[in-house]
């Protein structure tokens, strides 16, 4: 049964999935909600998947559009190397999600409910599988559901590229000049919603939007899931109020009492002083500090290694995750790469590498199609301003001692070929 | 009409698809200048682009001079059909019939440029790629039904013509920028003479194209043809 | 041909996915469009007003000379 405080959305065995009896068990069917639209605006809740809209305005556009076949894409591709919680949802209490998006698909109209997981996780594809399979044989709202694994790559995650890959088989983000802009899969209108954004909505649907707010703040209702990873006792997938003081969240999995930084948001998001670790988390909150809440990505940073060192590694897998699409992006991610790892091995001539790299920063912002190459330059930013002890001792000639540290916490893929973290 | 005749437009059928051979390697070679991104120093590219344009402007109109005199010439049995519908031609039945394919190709190219704002640009550049086949075609029709194809000066138009189009095919494929060498590079304004550098040489990167100020229209290639009209 | 004033103005807004960098555009409207090191347009943000005739005819010439067609002139109601 799931009480007015945690677990929520995480309600049930981690790891587990429940089957849909133990579902309908945990989480009897009836519910008092009349009009989901009206509960949905009533309730607040914003988008899980990182950028935040409203999931209410979204689903009231996408009711306003013209055509028979809509669909409904739930977005489980989590194209966050650091985040987790997708997965861990989706292994905890697929039901849940699958709840939200018949919920999704009764608002807007949609007969279809096309599930999109990352092929590379086939721990998660079999589960939802399994609870797909349950679905059918006891269809409900006369919804279907079908899974597709497309493959992952950061920008996959990315809505019109998900949209466009289920088109045309290639995850590349497209250009939307006027938002808003409709998503249309083989000409019918699209709604695509995060994962987790789906579990809430089937919560709110069940519970109400005033059980929805009793927790949380006024601007930020509700709960969220966080991964959170680095220099930490065990990398975790919590269940945390908005709200929540950061460094409660931090003492709950055993970080260090002061890390260098802790990095928000995602590897987009930006990089948080040690000194305003106890900013609530929440995006009011956390937007004079110049962070937000992002997808939920929380990565601990330790003081054996270089903060510049880190933000590198990770702009260059960036980088080469880049669709390669626009100039700007596919030029200038490489080249700020290049300036982070100039910067970082502390040669002569520092200064114009740091005014060459916040040059490049303010020519690559806001000139793609997406918003890739802004989550890095906003990234990188917040680097050099967090790190700006660190820069100024590089740039005088002086790296730091962890420049040349072989620990570090930030997990890259692919490019490092490091392994995967084990997840609760 | 009935039987219009005279040797002065069997002439000009021929001088005429001559010329329109020797225009039409020209427009190619100008559209593998613009593709391979040449210019910007001493030539602005959108001179290029538009030479390339303009050129084949003329190439048509003599092709079009071509064909009209050939149809309206009763000296040889071609109806108006076999300009765009091949194999209809009782006069050198294949020969005229690829020059209809490559004047059907032609004239796509032709139409779907002149719409290019309208239509996608990837169908565009698909249609484009057919004027390479188009040329081709010319050469076999210049060769096939060409009068003049078999005697030494015509060969020696058609053979310079072919050698051209095929050097500038190979150019085309293995000159060609690579997106990972970065193409472009540095402002073709400021490597011009007389133009100030905006620092995108230099290093340092303007954020934003901002007062009109800072950009010396003075010497810039679009200016001074402007200037000139 | 007499000129109707016109209010407003106008912004040249390129599409980044079908730009190819060929630099047309820097060409026949530098007072509208920088270029990157690395051969990208860097519009104006700001929107030129309408009676700036010259910079008009200039963005018309920057839409219509592009190789890719990655240009679109974009009206603003007011400045």
């Amino acid at each position: 049964m799931i009480a007015d405080q945690l677990p929520r959305l995480l309600d049930g065995t981690p790891g587990t999935p429940r089957t849909l009896a133990q579902h309908e068990a945990a989480f009897a069917t009836t519910t008092k909600v009349t009009s989901h639209l009206a509960e949905l605006e009533a309730s607040g809740l914003t988008g899980r998947g990182g950028a935040g809209f409203p999931t209410a305005k979204k689903a009231r556009l996408l009711r306003e559009q013209r055509g028979h076949h809509k669909v409904v894409v739930v977005n489980a591709m989590e194209g966050e190397p650091a985040s987790h919680k997708d997965s861990t949802l989706l292994n905890t209490n697929p039901h849940l999600v699958l709840d939200g998006a018949e919920i999704l698909a009764s608002i807007v109209g949609a007969s279809e409910v096309v599930l999109c997981v990352a092929r590379d996780n086939p721990a998660v594809v079999n589960n939802v599988k399994q609870a797909v399979h349950e679905r059918q044989r006891r269809s409900s709202r006369g919804v279907t559901f079908t899974l597709q694994t497309p493959p992952w790559r950061y920008v996959a995650g990315e809505e019109s590229a998900l949209v466009h890959w289920l088109n045309d088989n290639q995850s590349l983000p497209q250009y939307r000049p006027q938002r808003p802009t409709i998503l249309k899969l083989d000409r019918h209108p699209v709604l695509v919603d995060n994962a987790e954004t789906c579990a809430n909505v089937a919560l709110i649907g069940r519970f109400g939007a005033s059980w929805f707010r009793s927790l949380g703040t006024n601007e930020s209702p509700g709960s969220t899931l966080v991964s959170v990873t680095g220099a930490v006792t065990r990398p975790t997938v919590l269940e945390v109020v908005l709200g929540t003081p950061l460094r409660t969240i931090l003492d709950t999995v055993g970080a260090p009492a002061q890390p260098q930084a802790v990095l928000l948001g995602g590897y987009g998001g930006s990089w948080l002083h040690a000194r305003d670790l106890n900013t609530p988390f929440d995006n009011q909150s956390l937007r004079p500090v110049g962070a937000s809440v992002g997808a939920g990505v929380i990565v601990v940073l330790g003081h054996e290694t270089c903060g510049i060192l880190e933000t590198q590694r990770v702009v260059k897998w960036m980088a080469n995750e880049s669709a390669r699409q626009c100039g700007p992006c596919a030029f200038g991610l490489p080249a700020l790469s290049d300036d982070l790892l100039q910067l970082s091995h502390g040669s002569r001539d520092q200064k114009s590498t740091l005014t060459r790299l916040r040059d490049r920063c303010g020519v690559i912002e806001g000139r793609g199609a997406c918003h890739h190459p802004d989550g890095v330059v906003r990234f990188v930013r917040s680097a050099l301003d967090v790190f700006a002890d660190d820069v100024n001792r590089h740039v005088a000639g002086n790296p730091c001692h962890g420049s040349r540290a072989t620990k570090h916490f930030a997990t890259v893929p692919r490019l490092e070929h490091e392994k995967e973290l084990v997840w609760e | 009409m009935m039987a219009l005749t005279t040797p002065y437009l069997w002439y000009t059928t021929r001088a005429t698809g001559m010329v329109a051979l020797i225009l039409f390697t020209l427009v190619v070679a100008l559209g593998t200048l613009v593709s391979n991104r040449i210019g910007g120093t001493f030539v602005g590219r959108f001179e290029v682009n538009e030479l390339h344009r303009s050129a084949s402007i003329v190439a048509i109109i003599f092709l079009v001079l071509h064909i009209l005199t050939t149809v309206i010439d009763s000296y040889v049995p071609t109806g108006w059909i076999s300009i765009v519908v091949p194999f209809t031609s009782s006069y050198r039945r294949v020969g005229v019939a690829i020059g209809a394919i490559s004047f059907d190709l032609i004239l796509a190219v032709w139409i779907s440029s002149l719409l290019k704002v309208r239509v996608k640009n990837e169908s565009w550049r698909f249609i484009h790629w057919f004027s390479w086949l188009a040329f081709a075609g010319a050469i076999a029709h210049a060769y096939l039904s060409g009068t003049d194809a078999k005697n030494s000066a015509g060969l020696l138009v058609v053979a310079a013509c072919t050698l051209t189009v095929l050097l500038a095919g190979l150019w085309r494929y293995f000159g060609r920028p690579t997106r990972a060498a970065g193409r472009t590079a540095l402002s073709p304004l400021a490597a011009s003479k007389g133009a100030k550098a905006h620092g995108v040489v230099s290093g340092k990167v303007p954020t934003r194209a901002t007062s009109p100020s800072s950009f010396p229209r003075a010497s810039s290639p679009r200016s001074q043809k402007k200037r000139r009209k | 041909m007499g000129i109707r004033k016109r209010t407003g103005g106008f912004l040249l807004r390129v599409n980044p996915i079908l730009c190819d960098g060929f630099g047309h555009c820097h060409e026949l409207a530098p007072e509208l469009v920088n270029m990157d090191e690395w051969g990208y347009p860097i519009i104006t943000n700001e929107p030129t007003p309408l009676s700036n005739l010259g910079a008009l005819e200039s963005a018309r010439y920057a839409v219509r000379g592009c190789p890719r067609q990655a240009l679109r002139l974009e009206r603003v109601s007011d400045l």
